[in-house]
């Protein structure tokens, strides 16, 4: 009868006394707060915003939606942003790659110049790139006497909204690559030439393998802007329905019109665009750290 | 090939990285460029390789100048420290590259080029690995990778930078070896850099031992060892103990030792400096030499390392001296015990100059 109390009462103060100075359970309090206020501020200001466009797209039903997209004028700004972003990207990638090549292989003067007027248009109002263009090539413009005698229309043409849509995206793949080729150095490219092999030899089998993921990753981030770019294209474009107009400016003018459904319809095409690319980026993201080392493949061949 | 650098001088802004070189390497050298960073040897081999253009002077090819060949017309195997293996592409495919970029009429066939790199991984022994990638290769395999890559194009010259640099004792040492046997059997000219004594030493047939972009001193290792021009090098080349010639009533003195009789010794009253390698030292029984206290025994295999402090001598300088196992199983030194202190063999070199590196010669 007296062992069991005895025990108890020497055993209860010892366990206690040790839960206290035992180091506590680690409450996840911390964590749990930072991962709901940032699934919050994402749900209120990103995906709430995105959802409200796709329903306010289909508000008036699948016809209105469907009439409002495939309107000439609708098909003509889709079809001149995708031009837009045809031209612009690849003048973009192949800038971004010559110029990062340029300031990461070689030692010359004006290098840290050039770094810092990739950033330009980053630290610019897009609405000042666009004013710019209208100086240089605008009716009173530095160029504009000139343009108008040899009939080449610049601003409030295509061309316009080309140029502003490059100089707005152009830093994205240069400034996507210039860190990428900085960490990786010259050695194997010094390898190959050493070994043989010719400037094309070169960049073709060993640098652009070395580089192609974040060239990706750089040509996606560029493209989405590309055709996303708002105020340096409103600017030059002159806003022309039918000519002039790229999917943005058409969604404004509409908007602007009062004509909520059309505008959210266009709207919506936009942003399953931009999606699109998002879902092309994170496929990458998710696909690079294997193929990077090639051990996906290196797998497959010892499991032969 | 034979490779001769004529007052070769590279700057990098105020800096000259290599200063007025000239040196003659024979065709089938086997040469290190010896030297702590910061000497110029790898831009020197750089400039060799034709990845560096120097500012002035002339790098001839069996005497032909070769100053402004391009890399990929001087027929040079170049392996880089960290190997540069192309990360995409399996080993076969990395040693296969030098052969598949060449212009189509001199391209070997597919099955000649199969052929060349199986025998190339043979020699390298890693007949196995050829489709690994290069992520999955230990260091002192991928650093065979890169010079069965760079042996491919069939090089008359080697250039390696500090190859064994990143590898750890054990695979370095058999790499050593791997390195002289391979260069015996192929009989290619061999340009290393390292920056590690011993390696140059147990490697190469030449070294040549270079101080702020200027050649120090160059020839056999054994001679370089034995004689150093200059306090540079000698303390460069191994362990010294340094010690000031002390004056007393003209005649000269390392601690307590006279040491007047030695033909060095110009003008009395010269402020010289001796430099003594641990192993010229003598340890003999108390009542000869210099007197000493052990201060600490250190067995490292077949020698030991007795550390000694020596009478009138800071404590903070002791005098380190090296002898054989078969001496220490005699004499059975230990902590505490007082000894006499010898030297064997000293040189002397001006005290200035010997303190201020490489302003000597």
């Amino acid at each position: 009868m007296e062992t069991p109390a005895i025990a108890a009462e020497y055993e209860l103060p010892a366990s206690r006394s040790l839960r206290r100075r035992g180091p506590r359970p680690e409450v996840h309090w911390g964590r749990l707060v930072l991962i709901g206020v940032a699934l919050a501020f994402l749900a209120a200001f990103v995906l709430l915003p995105l959802l409200v466009v796709f329903a306010q797209a289909f508000s008036k039903g699948v016809g209105v939606y469907l009439a409002a997209v495939s309107e000439p004028t609708a098909w003509s700004a889709i079809k001149l942003t995708l031009a837009v972003a045809a031209i612009a990207v690849p003048m973009n990638l192949l800038f971004g790659v010559v110029s990062a090549w340029a300031i990461t292989k070689f030692q010359f003067r004006g290098k840290s110049t050039i770094i810092t007027l990739i950033d330009l248009p980053f630290a610019v109002s897009p609405v000042i790139a666009g004013l710019t263009y209208i100086l240089l090539f605008g009716a009173r413009g530095w160029f504009g006497p000139y343009l108008q005698a040899h009939d080449i229309h610049v601003v409030f043409a295509v061309p316009g909204i080309v140029l502003a849509t490059i100089f707005v995206t152009f830093p994205f793949v240069a400034r996507e690559l210039i860190p990428v080729m900085q960490a990786q150095g010259k050695h194997d490219e010094e390898t190959a030439l050493s070994l043989g092999a010719g400037g094309w030899q070169v960049f073709w089998h060993v640098t652009l393998p070395n580089i192609r993921w974040g060239l990706l990753y750089g040509v996606l981030l560029c493209n989405a802007r590309a055709m996303g770019e708002f105020g340096a294209v409103s600017v030059v474009s002159g806003h022309i329905r039918g000519l002039t107009n790229t999917m943005p400016l058409h969604v404004e003018i509409l908007y602007n019109e009062y004509n909520y459904a059309a505008a959210f319809a266009v709207a919506s095409l936009l942003a399953f665009l931009a999606l699109l690319t998002l879902a092309g980026k994170s496929f990458l993201e998710w696909r690079q750290p294997e193929l990077k080392h090639g051990t996906r493949r290196a797998r497959a061949n010892l499991e032969k | 090939m034979s490779i001769t650098l004529r007052g070769v001088t590279k700057q990098f802004g105020e800096f000259a990285a290599v200063d007025n070189v000239n040196l003659d390497i024979p065709t089938g050298a086997l040469l290190a460029l010896l030297g702590p960073s910061g000497c110029g040897k790898t831009t020197l081999l750089r400039i060799i390789a034709g990845l560096e253009t120097p500012e002035s002077g002339q790098v001839l090819f069996d005497g032909r100048d070769a100053t402004l060949w391009p890399i990929r017309d001087r027929k040079v195997g170049f392996v880089f420290q960290n190997y540069a293996l192309f990360r995409h592409m399996t080993v076969f495919e990395n040693i296969a590259f030098g052969l598949k970029v060449k212009a189509r009429r001199e391209r070997p066939s597919g099955a000649a080029i199969r052929q060349k790199v199986q025998s190339l991984l043979d020699l390298v022994q890693l007949d196995w690995a050829g489709d690994r990638y290069p992520a999955q290769l230990s260091g002192g395999q991928k650093q065979r990778v890169a010079l069965a890559r760079a042996l491919a194009v069939d090089p008359e010259v080697l250039l390696l930078d500090e190859p064994f640099g990143a590898l750890d004792a054990q695979v370095r040492h058999e790499l050593r070896r791997w390195l002289r046997r391979l260069h015996t059997e192929l009989h290619f000219t061999s340009i290393f850099v390292t920056h590690d004594q011993q390696e140059a030493i147990e490697v190469a047939d030449t070294i040549v031992v270079l101080n702020r972009g200027r050649i120090e001193q160059s020839g056999i290792p054994g001679d370089v060892y034995d004689s150093p021009r200059s306090a540079y090098v000698h303390r460069f080349l191994g362990q010294v103990n340094e010690l000031r010639v002390e004056w007393r009533e003209g005649r000269a003195y390392l601690g307590p030792v006279d040491i007047s009789s030695d033909p060095a010794l110009q003008s009395p009253g010269a402020g010289l400096v001796a430099l003594i390698r641990p192993h010229e030292i003598d340890v003999v029984g108390e009542a000869k030499g210099w007197r000493a206290t052990v201060r600490d025994v250190r067995v490292i295999g077949p020698i030991v390392r007795l550390e000694l402090c020596a009478d009138g001598r800071p404590a903070n300088e002791p005098l380190e001296a090296e002898i054989s196992r078969e001496r220490f199983d005699i004499d059975r030194f230990h902590i505490g015990q007082n000894v006499g202190v010898r030297f064997r063999r000293w040189q002397l070199y001006p005290a200035d100059a010997a303190l201020v590196s490489g302003a000597a010669a």
